[in-house]
């Protein structure tokens, strides 16, 4: 795929030029932290922020979503819902990309997903470099998302005054081409972003004190260990760490009747295994119920299952859990502990 | 088919939970063409003993209101505790952490000899109570929820997760990011965060979730500035009746 080169300048003419066609999602300040939003105006996309407050995933899964009108007596067939629109996702990190990834897998997988595929089918993905780390938290390194080669349209690095942009998908390159104004890189542009890149690897530290392909070894070896219950005790089950995470996808599925009662909605909402009820089932048995074991399982969907079933990690080392968690569980802790206790 | 009749009383409170039952405005002649209304003083002057289903609101301050409250669940077949004071005893309940004398003479005044005071507490201490609609006031799309789960016959059902659920979904900046302390955590959602939504904190008015970690929230409050009697003075806004509180 062919790398070109933007001027810093052309970069909100290039997005005016995209709100023409495609909603333009991006990362804009809210309360003086970074949130992903629909861009109003070119000036409020912040391609520089990062560390949002949750993931851009709710473009392709939102936070409620309806999926079916019925008729309560069944006198109607009940109809699907699935919308979504073109949009583009402008300065989505690398961690992100890699969750969006992520997502993919577990909404096509085994059981495809219409509301999901629908709207990854009609969004594009504008990637952005990191610089350097968002904060103590990330350890994006350690998990190997720190570079991504995949799961983007087109790839910002800026370097100077300019963007180097590589392309991922020949729908990215179209964009390019049909705006107009991204010139071919030439051979110093190769060697700026070969030095961009190196700047940023000695920015970035490695947290984990182990090679991460370890870590399915450690999780499954310390299932009994007390520190789950540790960890439960402090544990507020707020569900604060999964809605915030860029690959946790599991739902809720509810009911929704109207005032007249005779029509209503089903409609899916977000869901964390941390919470109660999550594991609970019709006779009121629950299969996780200590905190203890909710922890545990959170742990091991991000560091063992997933890796399991989908060839990569469910924590991409975002951070975002650690920073939403009022009780301070911190997976970098918790997996170095995991190691220490070998 | 009957429409079920609907009463709607109120004891120790301020009233505001039936004004948002009387200010369902786009919603209410819908209401009223699935339910009648029989007795409501905020809104209408009739007044009918013949209802299925009695809407309370208010907590329980004193011995007559005891009476009133037994016989009204003699007559209902199914009993809603509206808002935060019949659901929780409320703010009612401060004043049980006061010298009961004390509180008597400073609402009732120079009348105070003829009235008694007791200990507030929520309608379920008694009498057996069905369901509940939380809130400071109630939440009004939750009222429907609930109307519309009894008229369907389905139980209605109360989210068991936390504030904190509805504020990262609305991707509210923490409350605790921010200087403040919050009760989130440990109470139950069901209002769309909306207090940290609009910048404050959460106070509890909805109650907590059925198993809270209380003593780790406790501890997140004192990391947070709160002294012990803070935390106490907190929780005793709305949770005054549980042990919680104490």
């Amino acid at each position: 795929m062919p790398l070109k080169v933007i001027e810093k300048r052309d970069v909100e003419p290039l997005v005016r030029h995209l709100m023409e066609r495609f909603q333009v999602v991006g990362i804009k300040k809210k309360d003086g932290k970074n949130t992903y939003g629909v861009i109003e105006s070119p000036a409020e996309l912040r391609l520089d922020s990062c560390a949002t407050i949750t993931s851009p995933k709710k473009y392709f899964f939102p936070q409620r979503e309806t999926l079916l009108q019925f008729a309560v007596d069944g006198s109607w067939e009940p109809q699907a819902v699935v919308e979504a629109q073109p949009r583009i996702i402008f300065g989505m990190r690398p961690c992100d990309i890699a969750a969006t990834w992520m997502l993919d897998m577990a909404f096509s997988e085994v059981n495809p997903d219409a509301n999901y595929l629908e709207k990854r089918k009609r969004a594009l993905i504008i990637g952005v470099d990191c610089k350097e780390p968002c904060d103590e938290y990330c350890f994006c390194k350690s998990m190997g998302t720190l570079e991504v080669e995949t799961g983007y349209d087109l790839f910002f690095t800026a370097a100077d005054d300019t963007y180097i942009v590589r392309t991922g998908t020949p729908e990215g390159e179209a964009l390019l081409e049909e705006w107009g104004k991204a010139r071919e890189a030439l051979y110093e542009d190769r060697v700026k972003l070969r030095a961009v890149q190196r700047e940023k690897d000695e920015r970035f530290k490695e947290a984990l004190e182990f090679d991460v392909e370890e870590l399915p070894r450690f999780l499954e070896d310390s299932y009994r260990s007390l520190l789950w219950d540790v960890l439960g005790e402090k544990c507020l089950s707020c569900g604060s760490c999964n809605l915030v995470c860029p690959t946790c996808y599991c739902f809720n599925v509810l009911d929704e009747v109207k005032l007249n009662l005779s029509e209503g909605e089903r409609y899916r909402v977000w869901d964390s295994c941390q919470l109660e009820g999550f594991a609970k089932v019709a006779t009121g048995e629950n299969f996780r119920e200590r905190r203890g074991d909710r922890v545990r399982h959170r742990f091991f969907r991000k560091g063992k299952y997933m890796k399991e079933m989908f060839g990569r990690f469910g924590c991409v080392g975002c951070g975002r859990c650690t920073r939403a968690c009022l009780v301070h569980i911190n997976p970098i802790e918790v997996y170095n502990q995991l190691k220490g206790g070998e | 088919m009957m429409k079920p009749k609907i009463a709607v009383f109120e004891f120790s409170s301020c009233e505001g939970c039936q004004l948002m039952f009387a200010n369902l405005e786009d919603e209410i002649l819908e209401v009223l063409g699935a339910v009648e209304i029989v007795n409501f003083r905020e809104i209408m002057t009739e007044k009918g003993d013949d209802y299925q289903i009695a809407s309370v609101e208010g907590a329980i301050t004193r011995e007559s209101e005891i009476e009133r409250l037994k016989k009204i669940r003699e007559q209902a077949k199914v009993l809603v505790a509206l808002g935060a004071c019949a659901h929780l005893g409320g703010v009612n309940c401060i004043k049980n952490y006061q010298d009961q004398e004390e509180v008597r003479r400073y609402v009732y005044k120079e009348r105070a000899e003829w009235f008694d005071t007791i200990p507030a507490r929520p309608l379920s201490a008694v009498v057996p109570v069905d369901y509940a609609v939380p809130g400071c006031p109630i939440d009004k799309k939750e009222l429907l929820e609930v109307t519309k789960s009894l008229l369907l016959g389905k139980k209605p059902s109360l989210p068991d997760y936390p504030v904190c659920v509805e504020c990262k979904m609305a991707e509210n900046i923490c409350v605790f990011d921010k200087g403040m302390t919050c009760l989130g955590p440990v109470t139950r959602a069901g209002c769309a965060a909306i207090c940290p939504t609009f910048g404050n904190k959460c106070e509890g008015c909805r109650g907590l979730v059925d198993n809270p970690n209380v003593n780790s929230h406790k501890q997140v409050l004192q990391e947070h500035g709160l002294s012990v009697q803070g935390i106490l003075n907190s929780f005793r806004m709305f949770e005054g009746y549980l042990e919680v509180a104490k």
